[in-house]
């Protein structure tokens, strides 16, 4: 049965209303399934918190009559106190997008089944818990051990040093990394060693690769679509030599972080020894499709910092009220492919760009620059460089580096601009925002959006995405034909 | 063009400076009969921020109020240690933490407050949705305090030096009745009738009537005239007066603005108000605002 999406959009926006109407006039409540939850689990020491989630996206150039996703998701969010210094926290996450269902066009590729291949295939099966640790809180020493994500860096909207935790790029990037980064088993202590500075060291024996949507998802890297077509059983995360869970593999990240008091100067310094999330391809012989993937040994490291001006530079006054970010890491021990971009293999008719593999090291960084201007309009702008340089050779008059995502020609320098502006109206009940992602390579995603808070639970928020550039380039081009609407509707508990 | 600068910087250190040595931390003050406006305003101030105190600690809510009367709340923990500290420049740190409902729950704010009277504050903002911390520029004075009918200023930010004052007279107050319960707050307490008038020019409000208390120098209500001088807003601080370690302090208890202009109002409401615990400036730090989960 296919549904007609402009008919599940209008009754959404029914819904929406009459929500609005009838939640207006709500206090402060937890809403009936709190008070389900708090009857049937009447624990003293459990809190517990969460919500239901509708998420609807629809394809622009469908003449909105096509879905590129229908997703509803349910988290509960559990923390058990046995006392002020050990705690417990759990979250699980169910989610189901019926997008494969709805529209025939889409494809949960591959078809075949593998351990491997069902966290391709059924994402959903295998992600639902989230988060589950336990907590050691001491005045001196914090401990948190378990499944949990870690974030680095000060970054919005790119990852510079915020790489502890793989990711799901199910849908690109247009979620907030708190919903995609997938979440890894891991040791993390963090001790104080100054009022404000403190050392936090990471072990982590686990490892996920990221995840990459399947060869007929709405948002298919090009990478993964032109590896499908020429080796139906091999997706990018498909990797044959990947760390085992144990203590040879182990990653270790270790960051110090402080603020130097009276100048309110705020910096850290990190250091990560992991492996690439991402598999590094390898062609087993020259001229051949057969090849392997390995996940790459990597050491990052970087470091951030953060200042206010709240007296001014140099003169008093001058840059007041600016607050200046940046986050640098270098990145030593990747490898990147390297070929001819839109090169076709003769015979299958399929782009066989990646020619070789080389060892590359990369340097990041972003330099961010925030401030509120007219009242209540928030501005932030990000100046964000990344630099590969290949350490082995390889004819650079035949070849160029190829990004991992897109088998685009990857530039030695590659600059992104991004901007986001906010404000709020109306009490700060309806918040509206724009970021624009802009790569030098002359593609662009714009991605306005509203939202609006019916109540203290309720939260509604509506949005575009459009995307710009050749479809060989990373941060819009590859998606152009993406282009679409979104309405989320949130209940919270 | 050096030496400008120079002296431009050294001007601001001193002026800076100068206002906030008036006054001593964790003294009591209250207006005595013969005080100048200024010095009346001094004492206003220093009770606002608490600055009597070693610590402060008190829960509360902030409450929305529609014209049409229906509600949206936020609860919040905030703590708050003086220091008045002339080495690093810090008069007092706050944390303040959301803890409902559960759409800002774990939300929470450090803030770095200075004695220089010039320096704006510090603010980190710890994002659970985000497990993020994200130091952010002290918000514009006159932008919304949380979406609500104040100012940022109005609750964080105005200082002694930012408004100069005319003692308009002394009267009993009238008493304000509470646009949350109804009930009439501080009804017959002595007070100053101050006008208070912005330096910065041009500015959202171009004068305020502010009522002090001679009795414990708090200012109790304030009467807010727009640019164009239309009285368009008034803002009410009930207080409370607590005997901590034998000293009288005076703690407000609640806020409340009322926008005549939409009908829209802002309460908010602190209980288990406590001094003087002995909070450790460890807790003013990011490692606190981390370990709110959600």
């Amino acid at each position: 049965m296919h549904f007609k999406p402009k008919i599940v959009l209008a009754l959404i926006l029914v819904s929406l209303f009459s929500v609005s109407v009838s939640q207006a006039a709500l206090e402060i409540d937890r809403g009936p399934i709190y008070g389900l939850l708090r009857k049937a689990l009447p624990f003293k020491n459990l809190e517990f918190a969460g919500y239901l989630k509708n998420e609807t996206a629809l394809r622009i150039s469908g003449g909105f009559d096509e879905f590129m996703k229908e997703a509803n998701i349910a988290q509960l969010e559990t923390e058990y106190k046995f006392n002020d210094n050990i705690q417990f926290f759990s979250i699980l996450r169910w989610f189901y997008d019926s997008v494969f269902d709805l529209e025939n066009k889409y494809d949960r590729d591959p078809k075949w089944e593998s351990k491997t291949n069902k966290k391709v295939k059924y994402p959903e099966k295998l992600q639902w818990l989230r988060e589950c640790y336990v907590d050691v809180l001491t005045e001196r020493l914090d401990l948190r051990l378990g499944k949990q994500q870690v974030v680095w860096g000060t970054a919005d909207g790119v990852r510079i040093l915020d790489i502890v935790n793989p990711l799901d790029y199910r849908e690109w990037t247009l979620k907030d990394y708190i919903d995609t980064r997938i979440p890894l088993w891991m040791f993390n202590a963090e001790g104080k060693l100054l009022m404000n500075g403190q050392l936090q060291l990471l072990l982590i024996p686990d490892y996920e690769p990221n995840y990459y949507a399947p060869s007929g998802a709405p948002f298919t890297l090009r990478t993964v679509r032109l590896g499908a077509e020429a080796a139906e059983k091999v997706t990018t995360a498909t990797i044959d030599q990947k760390p085992a869970h144990d203590f040879e593999h182990t990653k270790i990240g270790l960051r110090w972080r402080n603020i130097i008091e009276g100048h309110a100067f705020e910096y850290t310094l990190n250091y990560l020894h992991t492996y690439d999330f991402a598999s590094s391809y390898y062609l087993r012989q020259p001229n051949a499709t057969a090849n392997t993937r390995r996940a790459e040994q990597i050491d990052v490291f970087g470091g951030t910092f953060s200042k206010t001006i709240t007296e001014g530079v140099i003169v008093p006054g001058l840059a007041k009220g600016w607050t200046l970010r940046g986050e640098f890491a270098f990145i030593k021990g990747g490898a990147m492919n390297y070929g001819k971009s839109g090169a076709i293999i003769p015979g299958l008719g399929i782009d066989g760009s990646i020619s070789g593999t080389v060892d590359v090291d990369q340097y990041n960084y972003v330099l961010g620059f925030d401030k509120s201007f007219f009242t209540n309009w928030q501005f932030s702008f990000q100046f964000i460089q990344m630099w590969a340089l290949n350490k082995e050779k390889f004819n650079k008059s035949l070849y160029t580096l190829l990004n991992g995502a897109t088998r685009g020609p990857l530039d030695k320098q590659e600059t992104i601009l991004s901007l986001m502006l906010a404000t709020d109206f109306m009490h700060e009940r309806l918040k509206p925002q724009i970021l624009i992602l802009y790569g030098d390579d002359n593609d662009w995603r714009i991605s306005p959006k509203v939202s609006y808070e019916i109540s203290d639970q309720w939260l509604a928020t509506a949005g575009v995405h459009i995307f710009e550039g050749k479809e060989i380039y990373l941060n819009g081009g590859q998606f152009d034909k993406n282009d679409q609407v979104f309405l989320e509707l949130k209940y919270t508990f | 063009m050096k030496k400008i600068i120079l002296w431009l910087a050294a001007i601001t250190l001193i002026a800076g400076y100068a206002v906030a040595a008036d006054l001593s931390y964790y003294e009591v003050y209250k207006p005595k009969a013969g005080m100048t406006v200024d010095e009346i305003m001094q004492i206003k101030y220093f009770n606002k921020y608490t600055l009597f105190a070693h610590d402060y600690e008190s829960t509360g809510d902030v409450i929305f109020i529609e014209k049409d009367g229906s509600k949206r709340n936020r609860r919040f923990l905030r703590q708050r240690i003086m220091l008045g500290r002339s080495s690093d420049d810090v008069s007092y740190k706050d944390l303040v933490m959301f803890t409902q409902p559960t759409s800002v729950k774990g939300l929470a704010t450090l803030t770095w407050n200075y004695m220089k009277a010039t320096r704006d504050q510090d603010v980190w903002l710890w994002l659970p949705s985000l497990r993020k911390i994200r130091k952010v520029s002290a918000g514009q004075a006159d932008d919304s305090f949380m979406g609500g009918d104040l100012t940022v200023e109005e609750i964080t930010s105005r200082r002694f030096t930012d408004e100069t004052y005319k003692l308009a007279g002394e009267e009993k107050f009238k008493g304000y009745t509470s646009v949350y319960d109804g009930k009439v707050y501080h009804q017959g307490e002595p007070c100053y009738v101050i006008e208070c008038y912005p330096k910065r020019k041009p500015w959202y409000y171009s004068k305020r009537v502010a009522y002090i208390s001679k009795n414990f120098g708090g200012n109790m209500l304030d009467e807010i005239y727009d640019a164009n001088g239309k009285f368009v807003r008034t803002l009410f601080r009930g207080w409370v007066i607590m005997n901590v370690n034998g000293k009288d302090y005076a703690a407000q208890n609640r806020v409340e603005a009322y926008d005549l202009r939409t009908g829209h109002k802002t309460v908010m409401l602190f209980d288990e108000i406590k001094f003087d615990q002995g909070l450790s400036e460890d807790i003013f730090t990011q490692k606190t605002l981390m370990r709110q989960r959600w």
